[in-house]
């Protein structure tokens, strides 16, 4: 994952400003600041959710760089800002992405991943009855949908209780051997999973340059 | 490991059965609609009576009770998604082109069932002359893709718009008048029994020029919901 300059701007405040790195997977990469620092916005614009008011991203998949407009093909990605359609259960909606991808066995697939984020028992619940650890888990779970080259993490550890949070130490620990994955935390055990880092501590809370 | 560019159909297939499972279980659009069709009929019949000689008039109706019951629905398929924030997860799984044709093949489905219950009430409540079936649904055919595509296209640019519901209705209207015009005048020719090529063809040639700009527009929208 490249990214050469990479510029933010929300309205005149800049968030990223002339930001470069470059990693390889596979590995744990944290990207940490203070609130207001830019790393969701980092995390956004890596996954194809958000275009950047300068600088570029590349994914480099098997030597190749992959298609920018197709981003969302080649990463996993779970956020806060990802929700899911209320009125169907866990797996109806992990079954949904996975269709709507392409992948084969979509059902069977989203039942695997559901076991291994602990949601397995309550897959077939709707999801507007799922507490804020589990719809994390159901998250974590759709990021996993697809075995991706690259995952992105925002904030993984929200709303997990201390179950929770050591099995997505076990998870990251497990997927940092097979991809690059990428997190956005200011905690620090989770940060601790990490080789590497991209840090934004310079300015934070709206702080203007 | 990431699909083939061949799933755009299959992603176009999902989230077509993903709006008919979510409407079936929420009844957002559908109820309404059928309660404003019968609703509007019903009353209209109590009010005025039988209009079989009026068929300038019985086309207007037509088309205004079929618009209206349909265009709440029509209007929210974007809507609900910014709304219930689901906009993100839609993006990680399919191109926008992909989800704005699921939408529209969905909203096309939507209009077909409206009409297929308002129609004969229509015919039954208005006491309208027996239609040339070929002729109209030929018409009705042409006009829903047409509403459709409008619908959806209007729909999927005010999504991320505050004011959406005024929005939806300004913007929207000039859009959908020529299918209006096209429609009621087609509808009226073929109880009057004159021809009906010039509305057909002035509504395929909107159709094809509303789905033509979609499909452009399309992969432009939505890059930084």
């Amino acid at each position: 994952m490249e990214a050469r300059a990479l510029t933010h701007r929300y309205g005149h405040r800049p968030v990223l400003d002339q930001l470069s790195f470059a990693f390889q997977g596979p590995g744990v990469v944290a990207v940490r600041g203070p609130n207001g620092s830019g790393k969701s916005t980092l995390i956004r614009v890596l996954a194809g959710l958000l275009r950047t008011s300068g600088g570029e991203t590349t994914l480099h998949v098997d030597g190749r760089a992959t298609p920018s407009r197709n981003r969302q093909r080649w990463i996993g990605y779970a956020g806060p800002d990802l929700s899911f359609y209320p009125e169907f259960t866990a797996l109806e909606n992990l079954t949904f992405a996975a269709e709507a991808r392409g992948l084969a066995r979509p059902a069977e697939r989203s039942r695997e991943r559901l076991e291994k984020v602990g949601l397995a028992a309550r897959g077939g619940e709707r999801v507007h009855a799922l507490s804020s650890g589990m719809a994390q888990r159901l998250r974590l779970a759709f990021a996993l949908l697809d075995d991706p080259p690259l995952l992105l993490l925002d904030e993984p550890g929200n709303h997990l209780d201390d179950e929770g949070r050591q099995a997505l130490a076990t998870l990251i620990r497990e997927e940092g051997t097979r991809r690059l994955v990428m997190i956005a935390t200011n905690d620090e055990r989770e940060g601790a999973l990490a080789g590497q880092r991209v840090e934004l501590g310079t300015r934070g809370l709206g702080d203007p340059a | 490991m990431p699909a083939s560019g061949s799933s755009s159909g299959r992603a176009v297939w999902a989230i077509l059965r993903k709006e008919c499972r979510s409407e079936w279980r929420t009844r957002y659009g559908l109820n309404a609609a059928l309660l404003f069709a019968v609703t509007s009929l019903a009353s209209t019949s109590f009010a005025v009576g039988r209009m079989s000689d009026r068929p300038d008039v019985l086309a207007a109706l037509l088309w205004v009770v079929l618009l209206f019951a349909a265009l709440a629905s029509l209007a929210h398929t974007f809507v609900r998604e910014t709304e219930g924030h689901t906009m993100v997860l839609m993006r990680l799984v399919a191109s926008p082109t992909a989800i704005a044709m699921g939408k529209l093949i969905f909203n096309l489905l939507f209009l077909v069932s409206i009409e297929l219950v308002t129609l004969p009430l229509f015919l039954a409540f208005m006491g309208a002359p027996p239609p040339r079936w070929g002729a109209l649904l030929a018409i009705l055919a042409l006009a829903n893709v047409a509403l459709a595509a409008a619908a959806t296209l209007v729909a999927a640019v005010i999504a991320q718009t505050r004011g959406r519901g005024a929005l939806f209705a300004g913007v929207s209207f000039p859009v959908l008048l020529p299918v209006l015009a096209a429609a009621v005048s087609g509808t009226r020719a073929q109880w009057s029994g004159a021809p009906v090529g010039a509305e057909l063809r002035l509504l395929a040639a909107y159709a094809v020029a509303l789905l033509a700009a979609s499909l452009l527009l399309y992969d432009h929208l939505w890059e930084d919901a």
